[in-house]
């Protein structure tokens, strides 16, 4: 077994077969493939078996050459007699591991599906829609360099514009790791909350009529109840926000520990003086089978404290030993009830 | 959906290889796909259903392009290039001799056969292989649409396959 590639088999293609397939090719590697640009491709693809073949030289070809290219093309000032194996590193062999699929699965990760999806409009604007199902988190990495983890349950539509770069958070939270653009401000709208940022990382949750926003890097804007026109809120790092929808003059500065806000992206949910309802629905974003607070009681117990994200019943077991309440489990549900 | 899936495979496979530069990359996007189609169950899809397909699987290549680092596609090309793998082992450090030459050769027929084109035939090439530019960036830099970008790159591939292939 030699380390040379394949030679690519063109004999016994027309030249007219192998011109469409370069074409095909370079039109498929460029950035604004439409869906209308695959369905003809698909429907090139299987017109023939001689399409397809030709495709195939013509992928192998490009691959080849981009590989070579990589290979000499910056080692041109290299002297000559170096051609030999000692312009190669030495590397160790690696297993390629997707950055996106690393960041902790949940336990019931494999039920649900994350779904996303586009539309195009004539004014070279798109609008993309990312939905993560109950008990699924998801990176998303935008076209402008930033990155957002969504937490489970969640809905989010990124817009770009020419001017701005538009995130509309429906019953949803993220953490946000804003690229830097100063031309293209990153504009977030919660609710009746506003959100504007150039470039920083910071964490928002809309949830229940509520809007919170907490800042780990840089300066964030944030205009609770936009309407009323009043002028922004600047948080920086370490400060929060917090909001009830509709209301005029709630919001107030505060220093947050922003990894507590946060840790859920370590599967880490960290409470301090939050009523039991908040806990629950935050359970229910991340399992299946729905937990139920039976009376009022234990809808507004508080509690301070970390809950690991593991299994469903051993959270609910973990909240039962830190809270008077007791727990009834059924195929269909977990009852949560004051003791 | 999973039908369509099965009927679209390799046309996906393809279209994301040339994408993704990368053939065993695509393989494992539309592997990936499979799981999402899988999730989706038995779901009644408005109008093209493989559009849609296009639509998950383009999203799911976006996601990957930007967390990945641009060195894991350099390691790949090593790997490529020593070529001697097992499944998904490398068995090998070292790169075979025949190997570099043989790229080496090609490398250099590649720049000779782009002087004999036309220059923003060349030019275009240059920027978008060589240099690495996206269509779009190498439009800018000439003061051409991406369209006549796309015909110049075609024109200089199609005449360097004549050449090397």
């Amino acid at each position: 077994m030699t380390g040379s590639p394949k030679d690519i088999e063109t004999s016994g293609l027309a030249a007219a077969d192998i011109d469409a397939a370069v074409e095909w090719l370079v039109r498929l590697q460029g950035q604004a493939v439409s869906e209308q640009d695959w369905l003809a491709f698909d429907a090139w693809l299987t017109a023939s078996p001689v399409h397809a073949q030709a495709y195939d030289a013509a992928l192998a070809f490009d691959q080849r050459l981009e590989l070579d290219v990589r290979t000499h093309g910056e080692n041109q000032e290299a002297p000559a007699d170096h051609l030999g194996a000692t312009i190669v590193p030495f590397r160790r062999p690696t297993r390629r591991v997707w950055l996106w699929s690393t960041g902790g699965a949940l336990a019931a990760a494999a039920v649900a599906g994350a779904i996303a999806w586009s539309s195009g409009s004539l004014l070279g604007t798109h609008e993309t829609t990312y939905v993560t199902g109950v008990g699924e988190r998801r990176t998303i990495a935008l076209e402008d360099g930033s990155r957002v983890e969504l937490n489970a349950a969640s809905r989010m539509t990124v817009r770009f514009e020419r001017g701005a770069r538009r995130v509309k958070l429906d019953d949803a939270q993220a953490f946000f790791d804003v690229a830097k653009d100063a031309r293209r401000p990153f504009l977030i709208q919660a609710g009746d909350t506003g959100v504007r940022v150039v470039g920083t990382q910071f964490d928002v949750r809309h949830r229940d009529g509520q809007v919170a926003v907490a800042v780990q890097r840089g300066v964030v804007e944030v205009r609770p109840k936009q309407a009323s026109g009043k002028t922004p809120f600047r948080l920086t790092a370490g400060q929060g926000i917090a909001h009830v929808e509709g209301q005029a003059d709630d919001a107030q500065v505060s220093t947050v520990a922003v990894e507590d806000v946060t840790g859920w992206r370590q599967g880490r949910l960290v409470y301090r003086d939050r009523p039991l309802s908040e806990i629950a629905g935050d359970l229910n974003r991340l399992f299946p089978r729905p937990v139920k607070l039976a009376d009022e009681q234990a809808a507004n117990m508080r509690l301070s404290g970390v809950l690991i994200v593991d299994g469903q019943d051993a959270m609910v077991d973990r909240l039962s030993n830190l809270l008077p309440v007791r727990t009834t489990t059924t195929d269909d549900a977990i009852v949560i009830r004051a003791r | 959906m999973m039908r369509l899936y099965g009927e679209k495979r390799t046309s996906l496979v393809r279209a994301f290889a040339a994408r993704m530069r990368s053939l065993s990359e695509a393989e494992d996007l539309i592997q990936d796909l499979f799981l999402k189609v899988q999730a989706l169950g038995d779901i009644e899809v408005e109008g093209d259903g493989s559009a849609l397909l296009f639509r998950m699987a383009n999203n799911l290549m976006l996601d990957r392009l930007r967390s990945q680092t641009r060195s894991s596609a350099r390691d790949e090309g090593w790997r490529s290039l020593q070529g001697v793998s097992l499944g998904d082992e490398q068995v090998a450090d070292t790169p075979s001799a025949e190997a570099i030459v043989d790229g080496r050769q090609r490398y250099d027929l590649m720049l000779t056969t782009l002087d004999t084109l036309p220059p923003r035939v060349a030019r275009a090439f240059t920027l978008h292989k060589l240099d690495g530019l996206s269509h779009a960036e190498t439009a800018a830099a000439m003061g051409i649409s991406r369209s006549s970008v796309e015909k110049h790159v075609s024109a200089a591939l199609k005449a360097l396959m004549a050449k090397l292939a």
